[in-house]
């Protein structure tokens, strides 16, 4: 073969490489979510779990279990949704309103004792979360805010704290001093720059830290587990792991894709709206070179 | 503001204190919510409390760190078995994580005809909460009914049973499940930094005569280190104290074969035990895995320009 | 409208000074140039002046009132900043809008009280501060969307509009393109003569300070060199750093001593000599000569040295010519001294490279400054020597 004609083949057997290598890839990552979304929409009882499932016909297509889930489960899913929301939402407001206080402090004054509070909250947050619940089931207790709405939101508004205010405070680096400066000159108190210019310019990493704030709460188990034993106070995380737990979802694992499906909708559509910004502002920290 | 650094004490005590007034209730927080726990925990890990080991919930004594050192001197100690399982999940998964994104990320880096759809597609594990994808993963890796299984007796392999003979086979659904969940973000992440090398610098090598392989191992690897080093040590962290696919897929087993620290920890407390928590057991795990992990941070923080970006 | 001084001001920190010890009085509806190289603490004091920064010792006057302990809103002055610093997310009306949306007059029928701007006044500013400055048609731009050059016009006027007791602009031109420069240039000063307000505008370039300044300031490692008028500062500066700072191309300076000759006195630097008038100090002396006034001619005369011409650089309606004095007008000749390098401004296209010439020195125009550097004036040496 002539050399021109082997550079030619080496350089289409790299092409399909990639294509085979990167359509592998998707299937991996698409596999799950396709068997969650097919599932939810069969009958199948779990028995029946086969290859056959992932190939849908039209016949067996069915939104049997959306119905249950919404509509038969007890406690029923619009309390589990309420709860969530409730929980979430208080525990999203709160972090967020501490994460820029938090952000504008650290970023744009230079108090003494700066270097060892950075140094005092990256120590505190090293504790793994899922273990302070321990503390806490005790600390509560004793405060009656077991089984309670605020005894919830008070360690999940905590959560994502350190996170989010070390997220705001590297957004708030990257605006120049001038800008807050300018506001000065033009006749505003810091406190008064901090929230009619500098807030505004965050908003791209607020809405990110009020996501993240959102989402654990929304997710949690691990405290929910512990803290909720009234059916009443139920969230969604509980209310899908107990289906998944107990011998009705065993029966028909529909249900527990079902739940699945209608419990990730909104976070996949929040998603992939502010996909650039979310990517973008976990990765920034990350990517150095 | 102004670069005070230089300023006295009181200088930038007089001028910076508002910062104080906002970093009141996160304080306030963090010291209600965190560090007085964690204190609390130190404490419990120092007292006989656990109604299933030698005190009750209701009359618990100080016993110093009889705990600690009978975990170490007992030859039936979990604890040895718990470090060797953390940091075999988290080594293991980072060693992972870096394999997939890297590779992934160097195959995203040419020109290629649908590169946009491939990264779409690959970032969308990361869009569905890890929680509800993980109590699936339990699901899909089940001997019977789980539809992996399925769908190799449907090309004539013999169902496995992942989750409960073999460690061997837990651990692997463990690390493949983990995988899922986090290339997208390796993958992103490694993409971003070789998008910013310069594009001179290939066609330079190029120039040169370097080939494909020889550029990545001469122009983009020593580009992707720093990258490497500092997500691959933040990966370690995060991972050793990832909770939820080791509770949900195989809750420690078989037998203690997955257990790591922040499971058996949970799990003495509130889980497995029902009945008779084991309260000072489970504290003491909590603060074993803490000072393991305020150990690697150090070395991280040491070892990288993690501080940089903080401390300015 | 109020003139601005500065009172013995100093910026320490622990290591270093920025500010040492400046003391300036500004007039009122002056156009005063703060001029130095980077780090001169030239930006410290316009910050220290707009309370952005605090001063370690010293006082700030706006006026007659001391403002040492006013916050920055408090003391109702304008700045543009080198970056513009506009609002990203603000259009440029409201950019410009803002200060006077924040801001509270007093009333008119009570003096006593204080009220905001309407809606109606605010507009009214704003457009016409938009209209004298040429941007009225892209109000409703962000300005991302804007040029640097009307950017720079949106800070100008976000400063206008608001009716402040001085202007302080910092660099507000050195991000502009050279050709807009020249422009934006003219404008300012125009600008100026028809607000007759106090500006305050700090600089690194000296053809900018030049045409600008009714009094240029001089800086150098935090230190005031002399404050004075441009053609002063040209003619008198006050040391040799100033006047190799000020003034383009550079003054040639000459390291020689001053001899008795004759009835009087004359510098020599071999192979040049340059009669002094008055009475100077002797020894060792450098020599300034404004490359303008270094004479060049194909023909010799009395006082002139020979040279050889090594560089020319067109500057456009001139040359500047690079000289090697007491090289041998012929190359035949063997140089007795190592040639010394010396340059001239002349007219356009008359000299080339390796031209023979004689230069010679305008003796009136020389300026003398001893070892440290300060400028030895006739009169001040001959009183200090006796």
């Amino acid at each position: 073969m002539k050399p021109r004609r082997r550079r030619r083949w080496a350089r289409l057997a790299k092409r399909v490489a990639s294509h085979v290598i990167l359509i592998g890839a998707c299937a991996f990552a698409l596999f799950p979510i396709y068997f969650i979304v097919v599932t939810s929409l069969s009958t199948l009882p779990i028995a029946g779990i086969t290859a056959h499932v992932l190939v849908p016909s039209p016949s067996t297509i069915t939104t049997a279990s959306y119905g249950t889930v919404l509509y038969h489960l007890s406690p029923n899913f619009l309390t589990l949704l309420t709860n969530s929301l409730i929980f979430s939402g208080s525990s999203a407001a709160i972090g967020l309103a501490l994460a820029a206080f938090t952000g504008f402090a650290l970023s744009k004054f230079n108090f003494p004792g700066r270097r060892t509070f950075v140094y005092f909250i990256l120590l505190i947050s090293l504790f793994p979360g899922v273990l302070l619940v321990i503390p806490f089931y005790f600390m509560f207790s004793s405060l009656g805010l077991i089984d309670t709405y605020l005894g919830l939101i008070i360690p999940y508004s905590a959560g994502a704290v350190v996170f989010s205010g070390i997220l705001v405070k590297n957004y708030m680096d990257s605006i120049p001093d001038d800008i807050e400066e300018a506001a000065l000159v033009d006749g505003l108190s810091r406190t008064q720059a901090f929230f009619r210019v500098l807030i505004p310019l965050c908003y791209p990493v607020l809405g990110l830290a009020a996501f993240l704030a959102f989402i654990g709460p929304y997710t949690d188990f691990a405290l929910a587990h512990v803290f909720i034993t009234s059916n009443n106070l139920w969230t969604l995380a509980l209310g899908i792991y107990n289906i998944n737990s107990t011998d009705q979802g065993a029966q028909n694992y529909g249900l527990v894709t079902a739940f699945a499906v209608v419990m990730s909708l909104p976070i996949v559509v929040f998603y992939m709206v502010f996909q650039r910004y979310i990517i973008g502002g976990l990765t920034l920290g990350a990517v150095r070179g | 503001m102004a670069d005070l650094r230089d300023q006295t004490l009181g200088f930038r005590l007089r001028h910076e204190w508002p910062a104080y007034v906002y970093l009141l209730p996160v304080t306030v927080v963090l010291l209600v919510l965190n560090a007085y726990p964690i204190a609390y925990t130190i404490y419990i890990s120092m007292t006989d409390f656990g109604t299933g080991g030698r005190g009750s919930l209701l009359s618990y004594h100080y016993i110093g760190l009889t705990n600690y050192i009978y975990a170490i001197t007992n030859q039936s100690s979990t604890v040895l078995a718990l470090i060797g399982n953390s940091f075999f999940w988290a080594g293991g998964c980072v060693a992972l994580f870096l394999l997939v994104g890297l590779g992934l990320a160097s195959v995203l880096n040419q020109p290629l005809r649908g590169k946009s759809i491939y990264r779409t597609l690959i970032l969308l594990p990361w869009a569905f909460p890890a929680f509800i994808t993980l109590l699936v993963w339990a699901g899909m890796w089940g001997y019977e009914y789980g539809i992996i299984n399925g769908v190799l007796n449907s090309v004539g392999i013999h169902s496995v049973n992942w989750l409960l003979s073999s460690p061997d086979a837990a651990w692997a659904a463990l690390f493949i499940t983990n995988v899922w969940l986090s290339f997208p973000f390796y993958t992103v992440v490694f993409l971003a930094t070789m998008q910013a090398i310069p594009k001179d610098l290939y066609e330079a090598a190029s120039i040169d005569g370097a080939g494909t392989l020889s550029q990545f191992r001469r122009i983009t690897l020593p580009y992707l280190m720093p990258t490497i080093v500092f997500v691959g040590l933040m990966g370690f962290l995060f991972t050793f104290n990832n909770f939820y696919p080791i509770y949900l897929i195989t809750n420690g087993g078989p037998g203690l074969s997955t257990q790591i620290f922040i499971t058996e920890s949970y799990n003495d407390a509130f889980g497995a035990h029902g009945a008779s928590p084991l309260y000072s057991t489970a504290a003491m795990y909590s603060v074993l895995d803490f000072l393991i992990i305020i150990v690697l941070t150090v070395v991280v923080i040491w070892k990288s320009d993690l501080t940089r970006n903080w401390l300015r | 409208m109020t003139g601005i001084t500065l009172q013995n001001i100093s910026k320490r920190f622990k290591t270093e000074t920025a500010v040492d010890d400046v003391s300036l009085a500004i007039q009122d509806g002056e156009f005063v140039v703060i001029l130095g190289a980077s780090g001169s603490g030239k930006s410290t004091i316009l910050r220290i002046i707009a309370g952005l920064e605090v001063q370690t010792s010293g006082h700030v006057y706006i006026g007659d009132m001391l403002v040492d302990d006013y916050e920055p809103r408090d003391r109702n002055l304008a700045m543009v900043f080198q970056s513009y610093a506009l609002y990203p997310h603000l259009s440029a009306y409201e950019n410009i809008a803002f200060g006077l949306r924040v801001r509270r007059v007093p009333r008119e029928d009570d003096p006593e009280r204080l009220r905001r701007f309407s809606r109606d006044e605010i507009d009214t500013k704003v457009r016409s501060a938009g209209q004298m400055l040429g941007i009225g048609g892209m109000l409703e731009k962000r300005p991302a969307e804007l040029s640097g050059g009307q950017r720079q016009r949106v800070a100008l006027a976000r400063a206008i509009v608001r009716d402040p007791e001085a202007f302080l602009l910092d660099e507000p031109l050195s991000n502009l393109d050279a050709k807009i420069r020249s422009n934006a240039r003219i404008e300012l000063k125009r600008l100026h003569a028809r607000l007759r307000q106090t500006f305050v505008f700090v600089t690194h370039d000296q053809t900018e300070a030049m045409t600008l300044g009714d009094r240029l300031a001089i800086l150098n490692h935090g230190r005031l060199l002399q404050c004075d008028s441009p053609d002063r500062v040209l003619s008198h500066p006050a040391n040799q750093y100033v006047a190799s700072f000020v003034g383009s191309p550079e003054m040639v300076f000459l390291e020689g001593n001053v001899e008795p000759a004759g009835t009087g006195y004359t510098f020599v630097k071999e192979p040049v000599r340059i009669p002094v008038r008055g009475v100077p100090r002797m020894g060792p002396v450098t020599v300034g000569v404004r490359p303008w006034d270094v004479r060049v001619e194909r023909s010799s005369s009395p006082s002139a040295v020979p040279a050889r011409v090594t560089g020319v650089e067109r500057l456009g309606s001139s040359d500047q010519l690079f000289l090697e004095l007491g090289a041998p007008s012929s190359p035949t000749v063997a140089p007795t001294l190592p040639p010394l390098p010396v340059r001239a401004v002349v007219r356009s296209y008359d000299f080339n490279v390796g031209d023979g010439v004689f230069v010679s020195f305008d003796a009136d125009r020389a300026l003398f400054f001893d070892a440290e550097g300060a400028r030895l004036d006739s009169m001040s040496v001959a009183t200090r020597l006796l």
